[in-house]
């Protein structure tokens, strides 16, 4: 047995790094930060996110808060969203692009108020991004990276996310709609409460102060439903609804478009990359992102050669033994013919050829995340 | 955890000779440090291998290794529950977890192999690094 050795260092700790390490965390570098990629186990942390709840630290992920009277109207014109039709109190899933339509990073904008939203960025492209905005912001708008003030985020996801809320939140979880977000209380600390995630599980994200986010982490905790869990289920709990990875899925080479995301990305205005998506609509896109399953349980791993009859037609982004289904999933990008739901195709795993399945997302068909009866 | 009646690699692999066969599997240390197993490579049956080559391979959920051969000989054996529960070689790495079986080609390889005092001298030298 070889190769488990891995190097960290002057990775950022967040705010819940010395509960992390009390509840025996195994701790990796991740977008820069160090952070648990397990505790107990991560099938059995993935299964109790599908059974119950988990919570997960996700205080590397950026925050940035944008407020001003051109707050919106800047922001509609530099990501994917339309943030001046965006509602307060909802979110919406988007992009930032640059001119020729390559995704810089997949974000969710939360409307909190008129002229008061809440951009939230993944850790790798954080620094990236405030540059990016920052180069684009005009008139009245101030923007203030809530990270670096020492904000953090813990995501509450699972079916029972809800009840659990319900005791300890002065918002009522169960009214809340998907992409819903509220300013509340939460174990009687100021946070932000949106009903978002990354599992397909009913749940929640809490955004609040370092010192405030350590309370409500060990008030989660102390419910019997809660477990804490780490990177590994939450990359194989997204991968089964087939999310996106940034630096996977989505990178600067790749647009919405063949990443199947075009719906968040209408350039029905002006926005940076709009002109070019314009365009690109015009034509089938060349290639495709595709889920696949297989009948094994043998994984299959990013840069993988995908084939058809032979011929290499595609390549995986993203690979990992599904919990929920026994089975080893993927996805990839595919030359478009190749992409459609039943192709049958084959991975090149360095070891073997595994064949596999296109198929439609998400892999995992159980996930509460859009249930209208949270409790 | 380190049975004393165990022959160990610095690869983690363990060794129980029996006879002129040697039970092979990985130790406690190496299940724990991979985390759950999803997936084992079982070795051929009937495959000639020697001492240091790779025999099969071994997937978890946070990564993949390779598993070689404490000594030289025939793959006689694979434990094929692995294909259904691979999660035996967290619940179980000295027994139900066993990987596959050889048939020694000499015997004599096994004295060079580290015994349950050495191995635990290896695995605190390793934490110190």
């Amino acid at each position: 047995m070889a190769g488990m050795h891995g190097m960290h260092e002057m990775a950022k700790k967040t705010a819940l790094h010395d509960r992390h390490v009390a509840l025996g965390g195994r701790m990796v570098d991740f977008g820069g930060w160090r952070l648990p990629v397990q505790y107990e186990g991560v099938l059995a942390e993935h299964r109790h996110c599908r059974a119950a709840a988990v919570v997960f630290d996700t205080s590397h992920m950026g925050q940035f808060m944008l407020r001003g009277s051109d707050a919106a109207g800047r922001l509609g014109l530099i990501g994917t969203q339309d943030a001046e039709a965006l509602r307060v109190g909802r979110c919406r899933y988007g992009f930032l692009l640059n001119e020729d339509a390559g995704v810089l990073d997949d974000t969710i904008l939360m409307r909190l108020g008129a002229d008061e939203l809440l951009l939230v960025v993944n850790a790798g492209r954080a620094e990236t991004d405030l540059r990016w905005i920052e180069g684009h912001l005009r008139g009245d708008v101030e923007l203030v990276d809530l990270s670096a003030a020492g904000w953090g985020k813990v995501d509450l996801q699972g079916a029972d996310s809800a009840k659990v809320l319900a005791g300890l939140a002065d918002v009522d979880p169960a009214g809340m709609a998907y992409f819903g977000v509220a300013r509340g209380q939460c174990c009687g600390r100021a946070c932000l409460i949106s009903r978002t995630g990354y599992t397909g599980e009913l749940g929640y994200e809490i955004m609040a102060a370092g010192d405030d986010l350590r309370t409500i982490f060990d008030e989660l905790l102390s419910s019997p439903a809660v477990r804490p869990a780490g990177l590994g289920a939450r990359d194989s709990l997204r991968l089964e609804m087939g999310y996106p990875l940034y630096g996977h899925e989505l990178t600067e080479d790749r647009n919405p478009i063949e990443a199947g995301l075009a719906a968040f990305a209408v350039p029905d205005r002006p926005f940076i990359g709009s002109d070019r998506l314009r365009v690109l609509a015009e034509t089938a896109p060349a290639r495709r992102l595709v889920a696949y399953r297989a009948e094994s349980r043998r994984r299959t791993n990013p840069g993988n050669e995908i084939r058809c009859d032979g011929r290499a037609v595609g390549a995986v982004t993203s690979g990992a033994f599904s919990p929920s289904l026994g089975v080893s999933i993927g996805m990839g990008y595919v030359e478009a013919p190749f992409a459609e739901a039943g192709r049958q195709l084959a991975v090149d795993t360095g070891r073997c050829e595994l064949a596999v399945v296109v198929c439609d997302r998400p892999l995992y068909r159980g996930g509460t995340c859009r249930t209208n009866d949270p409790l | 955890m380190i049975p004393e009646d165990l022959r160990y690699t610095r690869e983690h692999e363990w060794i129980r000779v029996e006879g002129g066969a040697g039970v092979v599997g990985i130790t406690d240390h190496a299940q724990d440090a991979l985390g759950d197993v999803t997936f084992v490579e079982l070795p051929v049956e009937g495959a000639e291998l020697t001492k240091g080559e790779e025999a099969c391979a071994i997937e978890s959920a946070k990564a993949a290794v390779s598993i070689y051969a404490p000594a030289g000989g025939k793959v006689v054996a694979a434990n094929e529950a692995l294909e259904d529960d691979p999660g035996l070689v967290n619940t179980s790495p000295f027994g139900e977890g066993w990987i596959y079986k050889l048939e020694l080609a000499d015997p004599s390889e096994i004295a060079s192999l580290m015994d349950a005092a050495g191995y635990a001298a290896f695995l605190a030298a390793e934490e110190e690094q």
